[in-house]
């Protein structure tokens, strides 16, 4: 084991999956490199998620602790978290895309002078174990395969572009870290903080409905809620119908969406743009409706139905009304 | 003094004929282009600073700031046009194909060595065209400031701190933060246009352009030189599967397929 990947475990109040997808991945990519992770967090909400992170797929876990790390601060995480890296050196450093994740990264990266990638989908090694990090660029219409010359090779990762290996435990050496804070940090202060209410995580869920332009009007699109509250699948949309205002843009699929990783995907009258590919290439299967047999979706599904998505939609409906 | 605001824009294609270069870079000469939309968010911003500072008697002024080619020009004209008061344009082969570290270093060494009495930077979050969401971040590293991303509004601002708005997935807060300090928008759709009357100083405006000398950049921290990252492959990548066609089927035949792939896909899972 001479090269050595760290993982960035990010914790807000529970792990973030994300975290754990990265750690499933890395673990496929190669039996000769060690699999770190670090977490900069409060005392208490280290050992609230203990039970979990202590059987995390790592060798050692790095744990960053005080009090001063119950919120999350851009700058002093940074300057924390550089001071770990010049330390630990690593070979690879990683971390999720998240919202944190996308501030925290740059200033990190900027601090050490280091190249970053930012939302990848797709992690490869070369022969030397150097990171080779995919993400799509253009708003998703071109594929960019990224290396660093700099040391960590470091990335951030799109949530929900790997799958997490649930069933892979592990059994960390558990180190305490100690911080370096230097007292000379930029404390942004919060006024006021509304959550938001926690939206159910659907982007796995067994079946995933889809609507597109191919539906033709917001009330036909309103068929696919109605056929979701049917079966108990979930419903999405393509960033056309997002655009003309059909659905929220929380349950858009596609590079400036979501990425999916559901059995089953059904796309009903989406053409299959490849910003929108982008947030389907994990799902096990594809089964698009279109009209036009040369949409680019059709060819890159399982099964291709040429027909009026609107049609089918409204026949579903009526043969499950039917047979309840 | 007056209250020095700069805001960072970008020029980006507009379109899809994307041309690369022997470095695997964009060919940005002769490509359509337009303002990156967030950094019409970040002028937006800029401009209701402005105004809001001077109904409290503080008289601000704004730079706006870019890099890139010679017709980049175009950009900073708009945003002239729109309100800005002087404009820079950073341009030197030298500092071509740089990526976001690269980028970040060549306009903070601007900003100390030409505007080292700036209060407020605002700039967009990302590009459209990279989405990286970096350039920002990475910036405010450099110049040692705060930093406040996801801003989607401006509640107050007076000479020693401002209050913005940030607007996230998970949840909405309002910070304050003293100054210097950078902040990146997310807003993209912009109420003011520019008129007649801006183009008009527009076209008066002389827009300043800097070399990689005139704001003493390490040649080794600019362009690719300074730039570790490094496109190794580009490519349209293609999603194949195994296809199954139908065609010619009724309606209900189609229907019943897939909701029996529906229960099947259910049934596995009990």
């Amino acid at each position: 084991m001479n090269k050595k990947a760290l993982i960035y475990i990010e914790i807000n109040n529970n792990i973030e999956k994300v975290s754990k997808e990265i750690i499933s991945k890395i673990n496929t990519l190669s039996n000769d490199i060690e699999i770190d992770g670090v977490v900069i967090s409060d005392e208490m909400t280290i050992r609230n998620n203990f039970d979990e992170l202590k059987q995390l797929k790592l060798d050692k876990l790095y744990l960053i602790k005080d009090n001063l790390f119950d919120t999350f601060q851009t700058c002093l995480f940074a300057n924390v978290l550089s001071s770990f890296l010049k330390e630990n050196n690593p070979d690879i450093f990683l971390m999720g895309a998240t919202e944190n994740g996308r501030d925290l990264a740059p200033r990190t990266a900027s601090t050490l002078d280091i190249g970053l990638t930012a939302d990848c989908t797709e992690l490869q090694l070369d022969e030397n174990a150097n990171l080779l990090a995919t993400r799509p660029t253009y708003g998703g219409k071109m594929m960019a395969t990224i290396i660093s010359k700099t040391k960590p090779n470091f990335a951030t990762v799109r949530p929900g572009a790997f799958k997490e290996n649930a069933s892979a435990a592990g059994l960390p050496e558990i180190i305490e870290a100690i911080p370096a804070i230097n007292g000379h940090e930029f404390l942004i202060e919060v006024l006021k903080c509304e959550p938001k209410p926690q939206i159910e995580d659907w982007t796995c869920a067994d079946v995933i409905v889809a609507g597109g332009l191919g539906l033709k009007t917001k009330e036909n699109f309103e068929k696919v809620y109605e056929f979701c509250q049917i079966t108990g699948a979930k419903p999405a949309a393509s960033r056309a119908a997002v655009e003309l205002g059909w659905a929220p843009s929380d349950i858009q699929v596609g590079q400036t969406g979501c990425s999916v990783c559901p059995k089953l995907y059904i796309a009903l009258g989406i053409s299959g743009a490849m910003q929108h590919m982008a947030g389907i290439t994990n799902a096990d299967r594809i089964i698009a409706v279109n009209t036009d047999k040369y949409a680019p979706i059709m060819q890159a599904s399982d099964t291709a139905i040429v027909a009026d998505a609107c049609s089918i939609l409204q026949n579903m409906i009526d043969e499950c009304t039917v047979n309840r | 003094m007056s209250f020095k605001i700069l805001v960072c824009i970008k020029q980006v294609p507009d379109t899809d004929d994307i041309k690369w270069t022997e470095h695997n870079t964009i060919q940005r000469e002769g490509l359509e282009s337009i303002i990156n939309p967030f950094d019409l968010g970040a002028i937006e911003l800029a401009l209701k600073a402005k105004d809001m500072l001077s109904k409290s008697n503080v008289q601000a002024e704004i730079d706006v700031i870019s890099m890139g080619p010679p017709q980049a020009k175009q950009a900073l004209m708009t945003a002239l046009a729109l309100g800005c008061q002087n404009a820079f344009l950073l341009s030197d082969k030298k500092f071509s194909a740089a990526d976001t570290l690269a980028t970040a270093y060549t306009l903070s060494q601007f900003i100390t060595t030409k505007i080292p009495d700036y209060k407020l930077i605002i700039c967009g979050q990302q590009a459209i065209d990279g989405d990286t969401a970096q350039t920002p971040s990475s910036m405010a590293q450099k110049l040692n400031t705060a930093q406040i991303t996801n801003a989607v509004a401006l509640q107050e601002i007076n000479e020693a701190y401002s209050i913005w708005v940030q607007d996230t997935k998970s949840q909405k807060r309002t910070v304050k933060s003293g100054f210097p300090l950078l902040v990146a928008t997310t807003l993209k759709n912009i109420e003011k246009l520019p008129d007649i009357n801006g183009y008009i100083r527009a076209q008066k405006t002389e827009i300043k352009v800097c070399n990689a000398e005139e704001i003493n950049a390490d040649k080794a921290k600019i362009g690719l030189l300074g730039s570790p990252t490094q496109v190794k492959k580009a490519f349209v990548p293609e999603i194949q599967r195994n296809t199954t066609l139908i065609e010619n089927e009724p309606t209900n035949h189609c229907a019943n397929y897939i909701l029996n792939e529906i229960k099947s896909c259910k049934a596995n899972n009990e």
